[in-house]
């Protein structure tokens, strides 16, 4: 972990991606994350079967914003209805049923509800999508034999060659010292 | 994965019975051998093998023959007129909308599952939630199909939508039937983006697992490129969370608008603030009965035993048990209500259902819906195959019958005794009920077979050696948490 490595010129071929390295529990995992962030590592990554828990607190990913998108989408659908129904009933085609006002608000709350929900969902489901970078059909991870497994027992962390403390050497024994079972550079 | 064998049980596979925690330690909720290499294995042979069990094959060949007669029965009706159905006056609502009421209703469960237990944080439901949610998808569509050929021109049904248009006419906002229109709208695009984004870290299991270019190219575009990134895991968990509460507020709201239909207009045994509670229990009840009976034939074919265990049916019929019981207590309300209102009409209404000409169905959904959950108490009963499923059945009987009886007995009574006309459905509305079935069923034996019928991703995440902590206390962990 010796800082001298993060002044050198990051040597590379263009096409290399970064360092593969493959963990067998969860606890090194966490552990390893927990290391990599206090090196000051920053274009890197874990992957994982299933989410971890406690993942985002051991590699300091910040909250997201998705939140505040549902609610966005929720205020979206619940205003358009509010605007949409007094639009059509009381101003382009005026009409009474059953006695009711032209513009009576409750009468619109049971729509409102539910399209509140629907924006709010195609939001946050949207949002997602776009936060996430999704779909991205080809990932230079993806050329990796060993990285099939990520989506039924393997669990990994890469890291990028482009990562300004990232060097060749130091960075592999690092991953090797934190306890990755195998460690692999990855050409994109 | 050496460091996972102490997890292993052994001996304890899917006959365990695991119903039960011994005061010290939770019982597992996976059986048999617990890593997660064999979770995947166990998950997704059942849609990679190259045969599905013959069973499979019989339930589908029947299935789809009932979606061929639902074609024809569809196109009879529309070719005809809706004169073929056995709906009159005053009668208006016959098959179509009980077929709609009781298809929305089975669609509940689902959305429960998903959406209030994950809040509730039921480890438990990771085994069933995933075909539960696509149970709900498939009653949405069944669903929907009714009020779609109820309105005698589908071609038209655009007109509910406000479409400007060259009559300068708009939707009514204050009709129950544009709110039921738009809660349903929202119900099936809800339940299939929750069920979607569930399914594509599993998704990208079946990608990564697959033999040929085919199925690695088809299962490669469901699964968007997922790679299991811990960035994209933080946001997925962020988005299933938002989505259960979104669902939350669902579940309670599309029954309760649904029942809107009713409560709102001015009919003797409609017309009761109870509606909108009673009608959401009653699709809750259904839905965990269709789940329970659904669940126990599938882990049997498709040997899952080992991941919905014998606590999961027990969960299911307890939870049967408890919105039976809600709905007896809302039946004896109904009835106290009708009583102590000292309004005739109301006082007719319900002696109707239980002495009028439809007083066998209404004794029916007493024993259905009121005695038959009532075996559940019994952890014998709540376990054993004999006995679930027959009860889970009958459960789906009353319900259904219930929504014949409160839309038919309301309905044939009119206000003047001269207009009073029974109602019989003809065999065009039985075959078209019949149909339905098939189309849900053709749906959910296709889901079984091409699409992971358990959340792999889920249940990884519930095994002991999926738990780890995080030994850091600078303020860098803190502001990222």
């Amino acid at each position: 972990m010796s800082t001298a490595h993060n002044i050198e010129p990051v040597v590379k071929e263009p096409q290399m991606y970064g360092l593969l390295a493959e963990f067998h529990d969860v606890q090194t995992l966490l552990d390893a994350a927990v290391a990599l962030r206090k090196a000051g590592y920053k274009k890197w990554d874990c992957y994982t079967p299933f989410p971890v828990h406690g993942m985002d607190k051991a590699m300091g990913i910040r909250p997201s914003i998705l939140p505040w998108i549902a609610l966005a989408g929720a205020m979206g659908g619940v205003f358009t209805i509010l605007a949409l129904a007094p639009l059509c009933n009381a101003f382009l085609y005026p009409m009474i049923f059953s006695g009711k006002p032209y513009w009576g608000m409750p009468g619109h709350i049971p729509m409102a509800f539910a399209l509140g929900i629907l924006g709010g969902t195609v939001f946050v489901v949207h949002g997602l999508f776009v936060l996430a970078r999704l779909p991205q059909f080809y990932h230079p991870l993806f050329t990796a034999e060993r990285f099939r497994r990520v989506t039924d027992d393997g669990m990994f962390i890469a890291i990028e060659a482009t990562d300004p403390s990232y060097s060749p050497s130091a960075t592999s024994q690092l991953l090797t010292k934190l306890g990755a079972a195998a460690v692999e550079e990855i050409r994109d | 994965m050496a460091s996972v064998t102490t997890t292993q049980l052994p001996g304890m596979t899917g006959d365990f019975d695991n119903t039960l925690d011994d005061g010290v330690s939770k019982a597992p909720l996976v059986l048999g051998e617990a890593t997660f290499r064999e979770v995947t294995r166990k998950i997704c042979r059942v849609a990679e093998a190259p045969r599905a069990p013959l069973a499979w094959y019989v339930a589908f060949a029947i299935s789809t023959a009932l979606v061929g007669v639902l074609g024809v029965m569809i196109a009879y009706a529309v070719f005809t007129g809706v004169g073929v159905w056995g709906n009159n006056s005053p009668v208006f609502w016959g098959f179509p909308i009980i077929n709609f009421v009781f298809w929305v209703g089975l669609a509940h469960a689902g959305t429960f599952i998903s959406a209030i237990l994950l809040l509730f944080r039921q480890k438990w439901r990771t085994g069933i939630n995933r075909f539960a949610e696509a149970t709900t998808v498939f009653a949405v569509v069944c669903a929907g199909l009714f009020p779609g050929i109820h309105v005698g021109r589908p071609w038209f049904a655009y007109w509910m939508a406000p479409v400007p248009n060259v009559m300068g006419a708009w939707p009514n906002f204050y009709s129950p039937l544009l709110w039921d229109a738009i809660a349903v709208f929202t119900y099936t695009n809800v339940s299939l983006l929750f069920w979607y984004v569930g399914m594509i870290p599993d998704l990208a299991t079946f990608r990564d697992r697959s033999k040929t270019r085919l199925r690695h190219t088809i299962y490669g575009i469901l699964a968007m490129g997922w790679r299991g990134s811990a960035k994209h895991w933080q946001l997925y968990e962020r988005t299933i969370l938002i989505l259960a509460g979104l669902a939350t507020a669902l579940v309670l709201g599309v029954s309760s608008t649904v029942s809107t239909d009713f409560a709102v207009s001015q009919l003797p045994g409609w017309h009761e603030t109870i509606f909108p509670p009673y009608f959401t229990v009653g699709a809750i009840f259904s839905g965990f009965a269709l789940v329970l009976a659904l669940a126990i034939p599938a882990r049997e074919l498709f040997g899952l035993k080992d991941l919905i265990t014998k606590r999961h049916l027990d969960n299911l019929a307890k939870i049967t048990l408890v919105m039976g019981s809600i709905v007896t207590y809302i039946y004896l309300m109904e009835f106290f209500i009708a009583y102590y209102s000292g309004n005739g009409y109301e006082q007719f209404a319900y002696l109707t259902r239980i002495m009028g000409p439809y007083w066998r169905m209404g004794w029916l959904i007493l024993f259905c819906n009121c005695l038959v959950p009532q075996i559940f108490w019994f952890k014998f009963a709540r376990t054993t195959w004999w006995l679930a499923l027959p009860a889970a059945l009958l459960c789906l009987v009353g319900m259904w019958s219930e929504r014949f009886v409160i839309i038919v007995t309301v309905l044939n009574r009119d206000f003047l005794p001269s207009a009073w006309h029974n109602y019989a459905p003809t065999w065009v509305d039985w075959l078209t009920f019949a149909g339905s079935i098939g189309l849900f069923f053709t749906l959910f034996l296709l889901f079984c077979r091409f699409l992971p019928m358990i959340a792999m991703s889920e249940v990884k995440s519930i095994l002991p050696q999926a738990e780890g902590h995080v030994h850091d206390d600078s303020p860098a962990a803190a502001a990222g948490h």
